[in-house]
């Protein structure tokens, strides 16, 4: 038996062709099905029975056992929580980012690695080459030269992977992985990051007759499934009824029953009927206030300069100040800047060009070439 | 849905298919027999007269009159109609369906144990009743081990607690409900015979359509609706009638009970040879249910493979083509380990590796035999693959060290 491998199943097929791949290249493999907290809402049927089964009927297929980990109470804590948490106080978190660092790379990894695996490895579009070994003790003076593949990590112990985009880069996910450690990367494998796209994926897993080939893609935060973000938030927190305000003219133009429940650059739901379009520029949900413009070229509906807080570096140190590419959305394109980090866990950055404005809250995913180095959480303005 | 050359369906006791016979005769009922029974003209007047046809023939074939029959959407329907007829403590056995149990978890219940073998004894049933107790209910057969329950003999002691609160000038009522659904075509079912005063039925389980059932209640038991409407089935359940279903449960009843002795032999002889060639082959496998014949539902094998996954072994059954269940459906869906299991004190590591295997009218002598062959395989070769697969069991530490 080759080496051992845990790998994360969720029943969909990018995992499915995962744990494949694995088994083909002759790792001992065991699959988990990470149970994660679901909401129990009227009208919400759960899937994740369904996704058990289709894991499993994919184990079966490939010989290999799967076991179910239960992190419902620590998924509520960690990661549900923390989001409702955030959004009450008018900030709007990446809940995946949170599942991947304190779920997935977390305690997942964790038990995998206690349980004697070499690695563990799940269906993410991501890829990692090794790092360097670290020298446990060696001091790094913070801001020195960062020179991919011999920084050193001071007061820990094994080595540091380094994350880089997958092959797709439509569908590459290092946005959510931002705040994965280089030491847990070292031990990370991600069988289809190099996979060119998608269509592959499937063709791949309909060759090897895995059933779920076809499935569709999940969308939306997981654990809320179709229900749809604003109903799960009225469903935990009381509304808090409050006017919405024209930013420029400062008259009062229609009620909200949440400023919690609007988000900068929102212009669905709104509730504001004819007229023209119009988008969130700011919420305080202090004094339950959302201001709207209609005038797209309102200065709040764009950034160029951006405090960052809760730094994390992936490398375990930030890199050398200067100019990188980074990301502010998943689905959004790279755009250059310049990247200088302050004190503590904070960073600023100055775009090259102006990009929509995003939430505070949200992440900002920082690249040198294809390396993903790490980022921060956009501090409210 | 993928296809196969081999395609064997063995969880008759989750689902039957519609017998050809019952379909002819429902057809009629959706297309020119359409009529609403509640209509005043003629052709309203004939589908209520199918309707009271139906109920007629369903009721001759309990012995029942049909005044005491209503008619539900399922056997379901028809648990949570006879429960309603009472406002007092239950007490049911450890191995009711579903239905009873989500019924009973909202009210004052007592569980009746059962024996090893899936037996409700009448001393057990007697254990459990208190003074206050109003309803007690027992499946005529149990559908997952396949235990026939001596329902006679509870019935007695039933009347004797009536019997009892009688001469002590009592009120509270008591009352003994069946579920008959897994037992119907497989069993005689007489309603004076079970000795109870309410039974449900189902034609789901007898090659009838799915959501039509029946519940037969003793005359002076005082029924409550759960579907108010337009006062049909005597103000019972509102809702315009399902012609075409009463009509097609009457012929599928019919047809079950016409065809029961010999159905049941046939069946019996298939399923003994495919109980004595497992136990053969996997030695250790673990055989639940009576051991009597009489005991015994004639189509059923409940089989465990200790330290096997029934979960593992029901994939790989379907990916060759083998549609087998675990147990009940309700119980599998929600993965956590049968109750039933639980309650005849089957052991965590023998309950995880049960299969429940039905027989049914379509399967064949040739497809047991090849059931047979495609079970052993998987299951040995799930045993080889758990034999050869290091152990990743928990808190073996790091082997880096």
């Amino acid at each position: 038996m080759g080496e051992r491998v845990v790998v994360g199943m969720s029943g969909g097929v990018d995992s499915a062709l995962a744990a494949a791949l694995l088994v083909e290249r002759g790792y001992d493999v065991l699959g988990v099905y990470m149970r994660n907290w679901t909401a129990d809402l009227p009208g919400f049927t759960c899937p994740w029975a369904t996704d058990l089964a289709d894991a499993e009927r994919v184990a079966v297929g490939l010989g290999i056992d799967l076991e179910v980990w239960d992190y419902e109470a620590e998924y509520k804590r960690e990661v549900v929580d923390h989001l409702v948490d955030c959004y009450q106080h008018g900030i709007t978190p990446n809940p995946d980012v949170i599942c991947n660092e304190k779920i997935k790379f977390g305690l997942f990894a964790e038990r995998a690695l206690s349980r004697g695996a070499d690695y563990i490895a799940t269906g993410h579009y991501a890829r990692t080459v090794p790092g360097t070994q670290v020298v446990p003790g060696t001091e790094v003076v913070p801001g020195t030269n960062r020179v991919p593949g011999t920084d050193r990590v001071p007061g820990t112990s094994g080595t540091t992977g380094r994350l880089l985009r997958a092959a797709d880069e439509h569908k590459d996910q290092t946005y959510f992985l931002w705040r994965v450690p280089g030491t847990v990367l070292s031990r990370t494998l991600f069988p289809i990051g190099d996979i060119p796209d998608k269509g592959t994926v499937r063709e791949m897993a309909r060759e090897r007759g895995i059933e779920v080939a076809g499935k569709k893609d999940s969308t939306g935060i997981c654990f809320i499934g179709d229900i749809g973000i604003r109903q799960f938030l009225l469903s935990q927190l009381d509304s808090q009824p409050g006017d919405i305000i024209d930013h420029e003219t400062g008259e009062r133009i229609g009620r909200h029953d949440g400023a919690f429940l609007y988000t900068v650059g929102q212009r669905r739901g709104l509730g504001i009927g004819g007229g023209p379009v119009r988008y969130v520029v700011r919420t305080d949900t202090k004094a339950g206030i959302v201001y709207v413009t209609s005038d797209r070229e309102c200065p709040l509906l764009w950034m160029r300069e951006l405090h960052l807080r809760d730094t994390h570096w992936i490398a375990g140190h930030a890199p050398r100040p200067g100019h990188y590419e980074i990301r502010t959305r998943h689905t959004r394109a790279l755009v250059g800047a310049m990247v200088e980090h302050g004190q503590g866990a904070t960073a600023h950055l100055v775009l090259d060009r102006r990009e929509p404005a995003i939430a505070p809250g949200q992440s900002v995913v920082v690249y040198d070439g294809l390396e993903c180095l790490g980022g921060g959480i956009l501090e409210r303005c | 849905m993928e296809t196969h050359a081999i395609d064997i369906y063995l969880d008759h006791a989750a689902a039957t298919p519609v017998d050809a016979r019952v379909l002819a005769a429902m057809l009629p009922y959706f297309t020119e027999r359409f009529d609403n029974p509640s209509a005043p003209y003629a052709r309203g007047r004939a589908a209520k007269q199918a309707l009271e046809d139906a109920r007629g023939r369903l009721a001759r074939a309990i012995g029942a009159k049909p005044a005491n029959v209503t008619l539900t959407a399922g056997a379901t329907e028809a648990n949570n109609l006879a429960f309603g007829c009472v406002d007092g403590p239950v007490a049911v056995s450890a191995i009711e369906h579903e239905s009873i149990m989500a019924i009973v978890e909202a009210r004052e219940h007592a569980t009746i144990p059962v024996e090893p073998d899936g037996m409700v004894t009448p001393a057990a049933v007697q254990g459990a009743l208190t003074p206050r107790t109003e309803l007690v209910s027992i499946a005529l057969a149990n559908g997952e081990i396949g235990t026939v329950q001596p329902l006679r003999a509870i019935s007695d002691v039933v009347r004797a607690e009536r019997r009892r609160r009688l001469d002590a000038g009592e009120e509270t009522p008591l009352y003994l409900h069946t579920d008959a659904t897994q037992a119907a075509g497989l069993l005689h079912v007489d309603v004076s015979s079970t000795g109870a005063d309410l039974v449900t039925l189902s034609a789901a389980k007898i090659y009838g359509p799915k959501q039509v059932g029946l519940l037969w209640a003793r005359d002076g038991i005082a029924l409550r609706p759960l579907v108010l409407g337009g006062g049909q089935e005597h103000g019972l359940r509102g809702g315009t009638e399902n012609v075409a279903g009463a009509v097609g449960f009457a012929c599928a009843l019919e047809l079950a009970i016409g065809e029961r002795v010999e159905e049941c032999k046939r069946l019996s002889a298939l399923r003994d040879t495919m109980q004595r060639t497992l136990v053969e082959r996997f030695p250790d496998a673990v055989v639940s249910g009576p051991r009597k014949e009489a005991r015994r539902l004639p189509h059923l094998l409940h089989i465990s493979f200790p330290g096997l996954e029934a979960r593992r072994l029901v994939i790989a059954l379907d990916r060759r083509g083998v549609s087998v269940g675990t147990g009940s459906a309700c119980a599998a869906s929600k993965m956590r380990t049968s109750r039933t299991l639980q309650a005849i004190g089957l052991d965590r590591s023998i309950a995880d590796g049960s299969l429940r295997i039905t027989l049914g009218r379509p399967t064949t002598e040739e497809q047991v035999r090849d059931a047979v062959d495609i079970i052993g395989d998987v299951v040995a070769a799930e045993y080889a693959r758990v034999a050869a697969q290091h152990d990743w069991s928990e808190d073996r530490g790091n082997h880096h060290g």
